[in-house]
């Protein structure tokens, strides 16, 4: 397991990214140094074919100055744009070595293996312009070293008297010490390809990669430098042309490969912000897993989704996962504020794009994060919807046993009572005094009776519950205060439901006769499939809401309990409109 | 005379009610479907019958009474309820009016109103109860032609409504028999209603032309 560390780029920044304006002037800088190039050989005395010279100078140096400008300006976050054009800069200058002024031929002198040694650099330092491994910086370390080798010889006298270094004159001194700074810059150069070769072997690259190849290639150009080093020194005449020839190809191309390399590595970063985009539309397991295998172009990608609760990496079967490294497959962490949420299995290959990893690994965090908050609050939902079915239940199963108790208690005993008075008041028929008490007594029981029945059918409406929806509501809109037409006729539906929807009414022709002003309604009654229809109309102000009003908004709990919903038009002047959808499951 | 009563209380004070008035009660039951048995073997002039009965106390009276109604045509029903809904009233009455009553539990406590009613049932008439004909009657309130009734004509469409003989109306109303004819034709005139022969069609045409 690899632990990805949030990309660098944003700590590397304080290279800057170059303005417009700059990339600009190191534009006209390069073709300045073109011209300078092509001037120098020219007016050299010192070169047999000065085009030729010219040409190869022009095609080493340029291409680094440009492509170095160009990586510079679109990847900020790599220094490899900056070291590329510092290498055009140092071989530039190394090409002085053909002034003829005396000054310059020192400058040019003692920067002759500036080139390579920015070479071996950038070869080592592609593709983010860092050297990450200790034996990365140790052997670019050793090479930048060998300058005072350099410095030494001319000190030494080498090249004298054209040299204005010399303050000793020791030409055989000077001609051995730097032909041991060759020796030492071509077999570091060999140790540059022999860490490359290293490197590869340890993490090799996607064959999907071409380009990877393509600059692998061109660690070639460090033993072509090397070659042509050592043939300057052994002195190999007949091969220094034919070899500086290769070796000049090579390396010159080699700055277009790079930044080729690069830019590729961004279109790679497009490809998260295609991932992000796809992640936005919300995918299930599967199409998140397909999302990322496009993104990383990796087919064999797997998520594995961390199980707090059980510890353990499932699939999205929840079956366990293994997710340790294999040698075909790498496991990335997905964190979330630190705590792990998905593993990422892919090929090993990906661990060369850090940033790509590390910017899908954050796009899958976040995804996960916002399925697993849904996930959750759908399950709140069910449990919320689930408690609220089981207390209006409660209630109603509660009201229903308050009504029975009233009924076969309190009301027979009553009503047997007040049938004794009744006869009782018949046997007194003869003392009017006596019976006119006991009609009053009757009365009294009479009304406290009604009182009671009132209670009781507030209580629960047992017409509902024992003859149904159509025939309660006939009574309702007999005692309703407007003329109130029903439309259709229903079945027997479940009680819940039918005692929702009497309420609804019951509610509804409340605020007609309190708000509404209306001369007329209309309830309608529908049970399509498995809903019922419940739809009441005035032609009253209108002007009612599901907010204000508590009345309507606990009707609107009762029914959405039910899982059903209410939906409530009242514009100003237009009368209102209950329209309640409750499912009978 | 049945009773179908699950109040034992209640049932006992019925049966001795009636016993006083010279109603012989035949049979009484606890169930509906013992009601149904009893019928069935006394042949009863009436059955009165509570809405609720065992098991479920829902709607068991109300089909033991619709059943009664529909198989035993010598038996006339009086369905007694603690509650009062115009729907169970047609429901109970179909298409006839014949020997079907519906009142409020209540009603036994007016014990010569309540001995008239079980008569009037049991005689072939009906019953309706005070309660229904005034909802009834009220929701017509404002409206033509209703409107164009006279108070007394409008008690008088009451007491017709609930099932009484014009008889039983000037007895009511202290008024004389000549006087009630006056206001029926004068009520049947206005409301541009066919006249009919028996006192019980007479009950079932008010009550469908109140309930619109």
């Amino acid at each position: 397991m690899r632990v990805l560390m949030p990309s660098s780029a944003a700590v590397d920044r304080y290279l800057g990214e170059p303005s417009r304006l700059a990339v600009h002037v190191i534009g006209l800088a390069g073709l300045a140094a073109g011209l300078i190039l092509i001037l120098l050989a020219d007016l050299s005395d010192g070169l047999s074919q000065p085009g030729l010279h010219a040409a190869l100078a022009c095609w080493v140096t340029l291409p680094y100055l440009f492509a170095g400008a160009i990586a510079w300006r679109q990847r900020p976050e790599s220094r490899l744009g900056l070291l590329m054009f510092c290498a055009g800069t140092g071989t530039f200058v190394n090409f002085l070595i053909w002034a003829n002024n005396d000054l310059l031929f020192t400058i040019g002198l003692a920067t002759q293996f500036l080139p390579p040694l920015l070479f071996l650099h950038v070869f080592l330092a592609f593709p983010t312009g860092r050297l990450t491994s200790r034996l990365d910086r140790l052997v670019v370390g050793s090479a930048y070293a060998t300058s005072l080798a350099t410095v030494t010889a001319l000190l030494l006298g080498f090249s004298a008297p054209r040299n204005r270094l010399a303050i000793a004159d020791l030409p055989d001194t000077a001609s051995l010490v730097w032909r041991a700074d060759l020796l030492s810059v071509s077999a570091l150069m060999l140790a540059g390809i022999a860490v490359l070769i290293r490197r590869r072997l340890s993490r090799p690259r996607p064959l999907r990669r071409a380009i990877g190849y393509v600059v692998d290639s061109f660690s070639l150009g460090l033993l072509m430098i090397a070659l042509l080093l050592l043939a300057g020194m052994l002195r190999w005449t007949a091969l220094q042309d034919p070899l500086r020839l290769a070796t000049f190809s090579i390396v010159g191309l080699a700055p277009i490969v790079f930044l080729a390399g690069l830019l590729q590595m961004r279109l790679s970063r497009g490809s998260v912000v295609r991932l992000i985009e796809e992640l936005g539309v919300n995918p299930g397991p599967i199409e998140l897993e397909q999302a990322l295998a496009r993104a990383l172009r990796d087919p064999s990608v797997k998520l594995a989704y961390w199980l707090s609760d059980f510890g353990l990496y499932s699939n999205t079967d929840g079956r366990e996962m293994d997710v340790s490294d294999r040698d075909d497959r790498t496991a990335t962490p997905v964190t979330r504020d630190g705590t792990p949420v998905a593993m990422l299995l892919h090929a090993p290959e990906l661990n060369d794009e850090p940033d790509l990893l590390a910017a899908v690994a954050t796009a899958t965090a976040i995804t996960i994060h916002n399925a697993q908050l849904q996930v959750e609050l759908r399950a709140r939902v069910q449990e919320l919807r689930g408690s609220r079915n089981r207390i209006l239940d409660a209630e109603r199963r509660e009201r229903r046993r308050l009504e029975r108790d009233l009924h076969d208690g309190a009301q027979q005993r009553l009503l047997a009572l007040s049938l004794e008075l009744g006869k009782l008041q018949e046997d007194l028929r003869l003392e009017p005094a006596l019976s006119s008490r006991v009609e009053m007594l009757r009365r009294e029981l009479a009304a406290g009776l009604a009182e009671l029945r009132d209670l009781a059918s507030g209580i629960h409406p047992a017409a509902v519950t024992n003859h149904g929806l159509t025939v309660a509501l006939e009574s309702l809109v007999t005692r309703a205060s407007i003329p109130v037409e029903i439309v259709g006729d229903i079945q027997r539906l479940p009680e819940a439901v039918e005692l929702a929807a009497f309420f609804l009414v019951c509610e509804g022709l409340a605020n007609v006769a309190k708000h509404a002003n209306a001369r007329s309604a209309v309830i309608e009654l529908r049970h399509t499939g498995d809903t019922l229809v419940v739809d009441l109309t005035d032609d009253g102000i209108g002007g009612a809401t599901t907010i204000n009003g508590s009345g309507l908004r606990g009707l609107a709990d009762r029914v959405e309990a039910l899982g059903g919903r209410l939906d409530v038009w009242s514009p100003a002047g237009g009368g209102t409109r209950l329209k309640a959808r409750i499912p009978c499951e | 005379m049945t009773i179908a009563e699950d109040s034992v209380l209640l049932r006992e004070g019925l049966v001795r009610l009636l016993d006083e008035h010279g109603l012989e009660v035949v049979g009484t039951a606890g169930t509906a479907d013992k009601l149904l048995v009893l019928v069935a073997n006394e042949q009863p002039d009436v059955a009165i019958v509570d809405i609720r009965l065992p098991p479920t106390h829902t709607d068991e009276g109300m089909r033991a009474a619709l059943e009664i109604r529909a198989s035993y045509a010598e038996t006339a029903v009086l369905v007694l309820s603690q509650y009062v809904e115009v729907g169970l009233a047609m429901q109970l009455l179909g298409d006839s009016a014949d020997g079907a009553g519906y009142l409020l539990k209540d009603r036994v406590a007016n014990v010569n109103e309540f001995i008239d009613a079980v008569k009037r049932v049991a005689g072939g008439g009906s019953a309706i109860d005070p309660t229904i004909v005034s909802a009834l009657i009220s929701k017509q309130r404002n409206r033509d032609p209703i409107d164009r009734l006279t108070p007394r004509e409008r008690e008088v469409l009451t007491l017709m409504a609930e099932g009484r003989s014009n008889q039983g109306i000037a007895g009511e109303l202290v008024v004389t028999l000549r006087a009630v004819e006056k206001y029926v034709s004068s009520i049947f005139a206005k409301l541009d209603m066919p006249r009919t022969n028996t006192d019980s069609k007479r009950v079932l045409a008010v009550l469908l032309y109140l309930r619109g």
